[in-house]
């Protein structure tokens, strides 16, 4: 086991240099250049030049490279071009907000997915079953961008049920005690992991579904049914703890997603969180945030994989880490 | 599972509960939350290096200059300016200008403000390492030296009719004890530039990253207290998110509306005022007169002043405004934007005609058209190429309009979407055949057009190799009239040669409109500066809402 960690974990931080290494040439070769005005004034030529020059942006590409790398590995991230500040600082602000939305989101994608299957399948082909099958077949297929406008104009604008946008009430945060300060911090999480986790539990309930059927066809259900006992005993205890091994998969797959669509969410919800971060600093050009970001992101869903899989060992007992 | 609507009302509930607690809040004339929502965030504070304009709206507030542009935007002499950090000036001689501070005026940590401080400031704005971009409009200023601790002169290296502008427009002053210890490298990212301390109506309290910042009144403001306590900037990503936010009355100020559609969205909206002004943006498609990628030799289609006349005659510039813009925009008599008190639409431009038109084109041999009635000359069909940034849904409407009108008389255009950024690349390396192109002016014309149509424009922002020996004349002539009538005649000259030339086709200059809640008072959008007059803004105690009386 030890040392299928250690290789795994090797395998991992492979795959992070070769990711951030894609990346770096990946940016540097494609158009579009940094420095851009905040608006279209005229910039001066000089200017630019001289930035070009500070941030390195005039050498060759391999040393480029080898000055960023041995930057990293100093744990410098260097200074974003558009940000005025160093790209670390940015970080620090920005990963605690996708990890709350995107933290909030998986919970609600696993629990309300796992629920909604597990419903489904007992009910299999009856009406609640259609209905949520329809249901979810339509929030999965929605662009999570589209979602979260409608949202906004339903329940922000609309009905004032919620903010429209934000982290905190930027009028009243700084006056609240602790406990409000939390109420302040939820209610302006609540539509954007709301629509963020939906549209993830929509597919997680499609899997669950089929997960719980086919565990429900098993021999040891018709045996716990014949020995008598009642069906929620025999959902709950039996049939979902196996029908659960599909969620691990799952949620290794859905830390990409989230991620993801956290990009747009982030923007639709004025969310300062990475994906805001990276989506600014790509259209901006501003190389070192966006290497940052995708480092973050690359490091966060290889260890959501590593985690998934060690869970597979602990949730099932059949699976088990053989030496090579 | 608790449903939207309860989650909704346990938080009401709670913030309720916490409302309850609290003392009854500020009233009178001194109470008041504005909050401006910015589809954009500042990079930094820090004057010298700061570019997006939601930064020069909150550096307006903390930072004064030593005098302000008057209401007619008049960039020449010094009549039409007001006093600001300076209470007077004079010119000891034609190239030496002093300005006597104001004595009362003091630093937010208590500081007398000094005439040392200005001599700093300027040091810091040319110095190359701070590489402030805002060095070349200082470029005839030879020095700035502290005659005493009031008095700041600034000496100049020639007599030209902008020399005050040039002094006061551009440079706020700085507090020099507090920054004359940042190394000048590292200006770009100092902590001073995300917590300043400056010297005007508003100190800075607190910036959230990506979410909000906060500014509160200074009450000993030596020029008089200003009456709305609090200003927040909330940033949201987008647009139309933003207006939303104003509309659902989760703010009060947007400067640009953009659209007629947001327009119309705040204008149904009772509790919100709009306010239009004179917009400091003009459009156009400009025609590299270069091959792409050559400035060597002319391009094949638009080196021809001819070919460019006829398209330029073929554009029905005055419906395309309306289609887009209905009334929030004009079209510019050259370029231009409407914030120039050169404007003037009796300029003489090239006349809608399309007939004109098509008798130029086939004099220059595009008389014959193929089967899709595209004209071609030798076989070689009238087709090019025009970028547009993907950004601008404006300007990607104005490609598939201008499209359709050259199509008509036989012109083939195809549209290059691309990001901005691929956008200002290409744009710079004169990798295009024509551009839709915006630029954003400060309030002096003779900036603007020097650097993006004259010839010494060419490597800088005359991003159309547009060169004309007249022109320049014309220009030159403009720039050195101090009488401002004379000037205005010379720039009139000057415009109406480029419009002859027709290196591009001037497309529109926008009206901004701008929406504040009706409860603010005294509200004045100024075109070059958008809320630099907020400190004079006030709310009635009659009308202050909850948010106005949180007390902090």
């Amino acid at each position: 086991m030890a040392l299928w960690l250690v290789r795994r974990i090797a395998a991992s931080a492979a795959i992070v240099v070769a990711v951030v290494t894609t990346m770096f040439l990946l940016l540097h070769l494609a158009p579009g250049v940094p420095f851009l005005p905040g608006v279209e004034t005229p910039m001066d030529p000089a200017v630019v030049a001289r930035l070009r020059a500070e941030f390195g942006l005039d050498q060759p590409l391999p040393v480029q490279y080898a000055k960023y790398v041995a930057a990293l590995a100093r744990g410098n991230f260097g200074e974003s071009f558009a940000l005025h500040r160093p790209v670390a600082d940015a970080l620090a602000d920005a990963i605690p907000n996708t990890l709350v939305l995107a933290g909030t989101a998986l919970l609600l994608d696993l629990v309300l997915g796992l629920a909604l299957g597990v419903y489904q399948a007992v009910r299999t082909h009856r009406l609640p079953d259609i209905a949520l099958g329809y249901g979810t077949l339509f929030l999965g297929s929605v662009p999570t961008f589209w979602l979260g406008l409608l949202s906004l104009l339903v329940f922000g604008e609309g009905l004032h049920w919620f903010p429209i946008g934000g982290v905190v009430d930027p009028v009243l945060y700084p006056t609240l005690p602790l406990g409000a300060r939390i109420v302040d911090r939820l209610w302006h999480l609540t539509l954007p992991a709301l629509t963020l986790g939906c549209v993830g539990a929509a597919s997680t309930a499609r899997y669950e579904r089929a997960a719980v059927l086919e565990v429900l066809a098993q021999d040891y259900i018709r045996t716990a049914r014949a020995k008598g006992l009642p069906e929620r005993l025999v959902i709950l205890r039996h049939a979902l703890r196996n029908a659960v091994l599909p969620l691990v998969t799952l949620f290794g797959l859905s830390l990409p997603f989230l991620l993801t669509g956290a990009v747009l969410v982030e923007s639709v919800f004025a969310w300062p969180g990475m994906g805001k971060l990276a989506a600014d600093a790509i259209f901006r050009r501003d190389y070192p945030v966006v290497l940052a970001a995708t480092l973050g992101a690359t490091v966060m869903v290889v260890l959501g994989n590593l985690v998934a899989d060690l869970l597979y060992a602990v949730v099932d007992p059949r699976i088990r880490v053989h030496r090579a | 599972m608790l449903g939207p609507m309860r989650i909704a009302r346990l938080a009401c509930a709670g913030l309720a509960l916490v409302a309850c607690n609290r003392p009854p809040g500020c009233s009178g004339d001194f109470c008041g939350t504005l909050v401006f929502v910015s589809a954009g965030e500042p990079e930094t504070l820090l004057p010298p290096v700061l570019q997006a304009a939601v930064a020069r709206d909150v550096s307006d507030q903390v930072f004064l200059k030593l005098a302000d542009l008057g209401p007619s935007t008049n960039t020449i002499g010094d009549t039409d300016f007001r006093p600001d950090l300076a209470e007077r000036w004079e010119w000891r001689d034609s190239l030496t200008l002093v300005f006597h501070l104001d004595p009362r005026a003091r630093w937010q940590d208590g500081q007398p403000v000094t005439a040392s401080d200005v001599a700093f400031t300027f040091a810091a704005y040319t110095d190359p390492q701070v590489n402030s971009p805002y060095r070349t409009a200082l470029r005839w200023i030879t020095g700035v030296t502290a005659a005493d601790s009031l008095t700041a002169v600034f000496h100049f290296q020639r007599r030209y009719p902008e020399m005050f502008y040039d002094a006061i427009y551009q440079m706020r002053v700085l507090p020099g004890h507090l920054l004359r210890d940042v190394p000048t490298d590292q200006w770009r990212s100092a902590a001073f530039g995300r917590a300043p301390v400056g010297d005007g109506p508003y100190r800075f309290r607190s910036w959230r990253a990506g979410e909000s910042l906060e500014l509160v009144a200074d009450s000993t403001f030596f020029l008089g207290r200003p009456a709305i306590r609090r200003l927040i900037w909330r940033f949201t990503p987008d647009l139309q998110v933003a207006v939303t936010q104003l509309v659902a009355g989760e703010a009060d100020a947007l400067e640009v509306l953009v659209t007629p559609d947001n327009v119309k969205r705040v204008q149904a909206t009772p509790r919100l005022a709009t306010y239009p002004y004179r917009g400091s943006a003009y459009a156009y498609l400009g025609f590299n007169l270069t091959a792409p990628g050559n400035a060597g030799t002319p391009h094949p289609l638009f080196g021809d002043r001819d070919v460019r006349r006829a398209l330029a005659m073929a554009v029905d510039r005055t419906r395309l405004v309306q289609s887009v813009f209905g009334n929030y925009a004009s079209v510019p008599p050259g370029p231009m934007s409407q914030l120039w008190w050169i404007w003037d639409p009796a300029i003489r431009e090239l006349p809608y005609d399309t007939l004109q038109a098509a008798r130029l084109l086939a004099a220059r041999g595009w008389g014959t058209r193929d089967r899709d009635g595209i004209r071609n000359r030798g076989g070689v069909p009238f087709r090019f190429r025009v970028l547009v940034p993907t950004t601008s849904g404006v300007r990607r409407q104005y490609a598939r309009l201008l499209q359709d009108e050259f199509h008509r008389i036989g012109v083939d255009m195809e549209i290059d979407e691309v990001e901005f950024s691929v956008f200002s690349e290409r744009a710079a390396a004169g990798q295009f055949d024509a551009l839709i192109q915006t630029w954003n002016t400060d309030p002096s014309p003779s900036s603007g057009i020097n650097q993006e149509w004259t010839t010494a424009g060419i490597g800088r922002s005359n991003f159309l190799h547009y060169s004309s020996a007249t022109f320049d004349r014309l220009v030159e002539e403009a720039t050195a009239t101090f009488d401002r009538d004379n000037a205005r005649r010379a720039w009139r000259a000057a415009i109406e040669e480029v419009n002859m030339d027709a290196p591009a086709i001037f497309l529109f200059a926008t009206q901004n409109v701008a929406a504040v809640d009706r409860r603010v008072a005294n509200v004045t959008v100024r075109p070059d500066s958008w809320w630099a007059s907020v400190h004079s803004w006030r709310i009635p105690p009659d009308q202050l809402i909850a948010r106005d009386r949180v007390e902090r």
